[in-house]
């Protein structure tokens, strides 16, 4: 429970002023080629060394694993649809064959209708997903933060034993 | 970049790399032994196990695999192995073996310690034998038995003063007490019966129509609805007859039918006795004397238990192939939507093991050093598209050969298994050709030749065993004088003959296990018998018939008596019955025409009176 509240208050301070607007925007499309994917990936792999290495919000990568597992689950036909015509296509049956033939290619199952298929989606989408996570963490700074902050919600959070609890945890800890 | 975040890739990578460097050749042998012991519900020990992750290569000094079934015995051992693994599939949880040199192979050897195992808590081992290694085991049970059938046999030992009551003293002669089974069975089938003609209700039905048409009285009919009326009542009473007469046929079928069944159920009898008169036949060891019961006396006993032997190896083999080795099936479904492989190329369609080529060394049973090699060794023979055969070849201080060729191909709808062995010019000298009675000289000189042709198909079995022996003669000196004229005809006969064949037939392709044994010396030994022991043999068989059938003839009597007497006695029951309600059926038949008539005489009385009222009205 501590954890997953620090990270929605890691999250929130992220999102009003603490980390800059790519950042954020990376660590949520990182997060969503995880979510997307089936988990058990060896792509994923490299994906999470990724948001660990790099300086992307770790907080937004969790956020959009979450969102984009949901999501994935309802998609996968889809995703199987499209990854079947992929690996049917004329034009890259060589391409296929050849990383196939490839141990390091053939790890990534890229040969499977599932897991193709949703990289793919999954590629496509950070094209307008990283552009629009920035658009909207500047418009949610510039227009929304403050009516958050007076949301009745977030005031009962804020006043909440818990909160407290965290915050003195905190401080003790020099954060 | 975070400085932090790398550093800790960096480790994680370090030590997934590491890990497995830092796992002792201790550790994995321990782990490897558990897992073999749990399956094999005994120990399995390997020494100086050796693993090399880098150069992907497993070796060890020994392999002991004890036998469950005796904890002080290995089922077989190896010495030397080496061996090296693909990468690769391992990944895929394949392991592919391209080259294995074993040494020092050997089977049923003894143990310096007890080899039992104690299962650890929460293994469940699979217990009890797989289907088809239960099905070799249930062969060898059959040869067995064959085996010890024809130890029994005893040809030179016949008498013909035995003594049939001593003997049948110790016998229980189960077609008395099978007579009387069937007595008791017969008894209460007669009563069922007695009491169904006696309490049936069709003749009780029969009466009752014959009451309601005998009170029908035809002169009070005076005119025509009358007529009618008395017809629609005895219409309905002869769709109650018709329902009567059905009745009373199926009953008249069922009758017969169980009664003749009865009769035939006495025909068991002679079978029974039959029965009892071989069981005492076999307890008194009488032989039957014919060729092939001579070939299957002389060498029935050797031929089998040398086919047995290999067919238990099968046996263990299939066993434990089928305990250590798996299948391929069960593989784990991903949660998510699995979507679909495509395989663009046959590269990982590879089996869970493949073992493609098996040097191996080592010594049989009679210390002979076997050599040679097995190939595609598998879990899955579709994977790999090839059978697994082996051949091995040996030689016994330079004389002796034994060459050993098999392939076990599990690749069409029949498994098949198929093996060859051919064991040759080993030395007869001081040895007996055969554990019989009729030939129990050693030979002062031969060589023998077995050649074992075996083929299971599915569940068909199919052998030859070839024995021959050759330059042989007996040593006759030593065995002394000839102790009767049987043993004088036997040494005749075979004194002039220096080459024994033999060939044993084994199958089950039409039924039951069939051995069939003929060899080239059996017309030899069948005039010596004939002119000796047939007369005693037939005899002491006429005898023991005489007996048991004379034991048993009363009881015979007594249920043919009871057979006869109640039959009849049912037959006139039965027959009075049927006379009884076909008389009240006739009755209700006779009726009926009656009143027909009367009501045509009515409607014609009827007409005439209003055609004579018209001729009055018009004054014709």
């Amino acid at each position: 429970m501590l954890i997953i509240l620090k990270y929605i208050a890691k999250l929130l301070k992220a999102l009003s002023s603490e980390a800059s607007p790519p950042q954020l925007a990376g660590g949520f499309v990182l997060g969503m080629i995880i979510g997307l994917t089936p988990f058990f990936s060896f792509h994923n792999l490299i994906i999470a060394a990724l948001i660990i290495v790099l300086k992307v919000n770790i907080g937004m990568a969790i956020l959009a694993f979450l969102i984009f597992s949901g999501i994935a689950y309802l998609a996968d036909p889809a995703f199987h649809n499209f990854g079947t015509w992929l690996l049917e296509h004329e034009n890259y049956q060589s391409l296929w064959i050849s990383m196939y033939d490839n141990e390091w290619w053939a790890m990534t199952r890229f040969y499977n209708t599932v897991v193709i298929g949703s990289f793919f989606v999954a590629l496509f989408l950070t094209v307008p997903v990283f552009p629009g996570v920035i658009l909207f963490v500047n418009q949610y700074r510039k227009h929304i933060h403050e009516r958050v902050q007076k949301l009745k919600i977030v005031k009962i959070m804020k006043g909440s034993k818990l909160y407290t609890f965290y915050k003195g945890y905190n401080r003790v800890r020099g954060k | 970049m975070r400085v932090k975040g790398l550093i800790f890739v960096l480790i994680v990578a370090a030590l997934f790399i590491g890990t497995p460097f830092l796992i002792t050749d201790e550790y994995i042998e321990e782990k490897i032994e558990t897992r073999l012991s749990i399956a094999n519900t005994a120990l399995v020990e390997f020494e100086d196990f050796d693993f090399s992750l880098t150069e992907l290569h497993l070796k060890w000094s020994r392999l002991q695999v004890t036998d469950p079934d005796n904890t002080m015995m290995n089922l077989f051992e190896t010495g030397e192995v080496e061996l090296d693994f693909a990468f690769w599939p391992v990944l895929w949880e394949q392991v592919i073996i391209e080259d294995v040199r074993m040494t020092g192979f050997a089977l049923e050897t003894e143990r310096e310690t007890d080899g039992s195992f104690e299962i650890p808590e929460g293994y469940d081992p699979e217990t009890g034998v797989p289907d088809d290694a239960g099905f070799f085991y249930s062969i060898t049970a059959e040869v067995t038995s064959t085996i010890a059938e024809n130890a029994r046999m005893e040809f030179t030992d016949v008498k013909d003063d035995i003594n049939v009551d001593s003997l049948l003293a110790t016998i229980d002669l189960q077609s008395i007490d099978q007579m009387d089974g069937l007595k008791n069975d017969l008894e209460s089938n007669y009563t069922k019966w007695d009491s169904t003609i006696a309490n049936n209700s069709i003749e009780k039905n029969a009466r009752d129509i014959e009451t309601l048409v005998t009170s029908i009285k035809l002169d009070e009919i005076k005119d025509v609805p009358a007529a009618v009326k008395a017809i629609e009542t005895i219409q309905k009473v002869v769709k109650e007859a018709d329902s009567l007469k059905n009745e009373i046929n199926m009953l008249q079928t069922d009758f017969r039918t169980d009664i003749q069944k009865s009769r035939n159920s006495i025909g068991q009898i002679d079978n029974w006795i039959s029965a009892d008169v071989e069981r005492v036949k076999n307890v008194a060891k009488l032989p039957e004397i014919n060729a092939q019961s001579i070939g299957t006396a002389l060498f029935g006993q050797n031929l089998l238990a040398d086919l047995n032997t290999y067919l238990q190896y099968l046996a263990t083999g299939r066993e434990y192939g089928q305990k250590f080795i798996g299948t391929d099936e069960n593989e784990d479904k991903p949660q998510r939507y699995e979507g679909r492989n495509f395989e663009f190329t046959d590269k990982y369609d590879l089996p869970k093991l493949w073992i493609k080529n098996v040097e191996l060394s080592g010594v049989t049973k009679n210390n002979i050093a076997l050599a040679g090699q097995a190939f595609n060794i598998t879990n899955n023979q579709n994977k790999t598209g090839q059978p697994i055969t082996f051949n091995l070849s040996g030689a016994e201080e330079g004389v002796a050969t034994l060459t050993v060729d098999g392939a076990l191909n599990y690749l069409g709808d029949e498994k098949t298994e198929s093996l060859s062995i051919n064991y040759s010019g080993f030395s007869l000298v001081n040895s007996k050709i055969s554990p019989s009675e009729l030939l129990p000289y050693d030979l002062s000189s031969g060589q023998g030749d077995i050649n074992v042709d075996l083929t299971i198909k599915d569940r068909r079995i199919e052998s030859r065993v070839d024995y021959v022996a050759d330059n042989v003669a007996f040593d006759f000196e030593s065995a002394g004088a000839p102790k009767g004229v049987v043993e004088r005809l036997i040494r005749d006969a075979i004194s002039g003959t220096n080459r024994i064949t033999a060939t044993a037939l084994i199958d089950n392709t039409d039924g039951p296990l069939k051995a069939r044994v003929r060899s080239n010396v059996d017309d030899l030994f069948l005039n010596a018998l004939r002119r000796t022991v047939q007369a005693e043999v037939d005899n002491a068989k006429r005898r023991i018939e005489n007996e048991v059938q004379s034991r048993v003839n009363a009881k015979k009597a007594e249920v043919r008596e009871l057979v006869d007497e109640q039959e009849a006695i049912l037959r006139d029951k039965y027959a009075e019955l049927e006379t009884k309600v076909n008389e009240q059926l006739a009755i209700v038949e006779k009726k009926k025409k009656e009143l027909e008539d009367k009501k045509k005489e009515l409607e014609e009385d009827l007409k005439n009176k209003a055609l004579d009222a018209v001729k009055k009205k018009i004054g014709f």
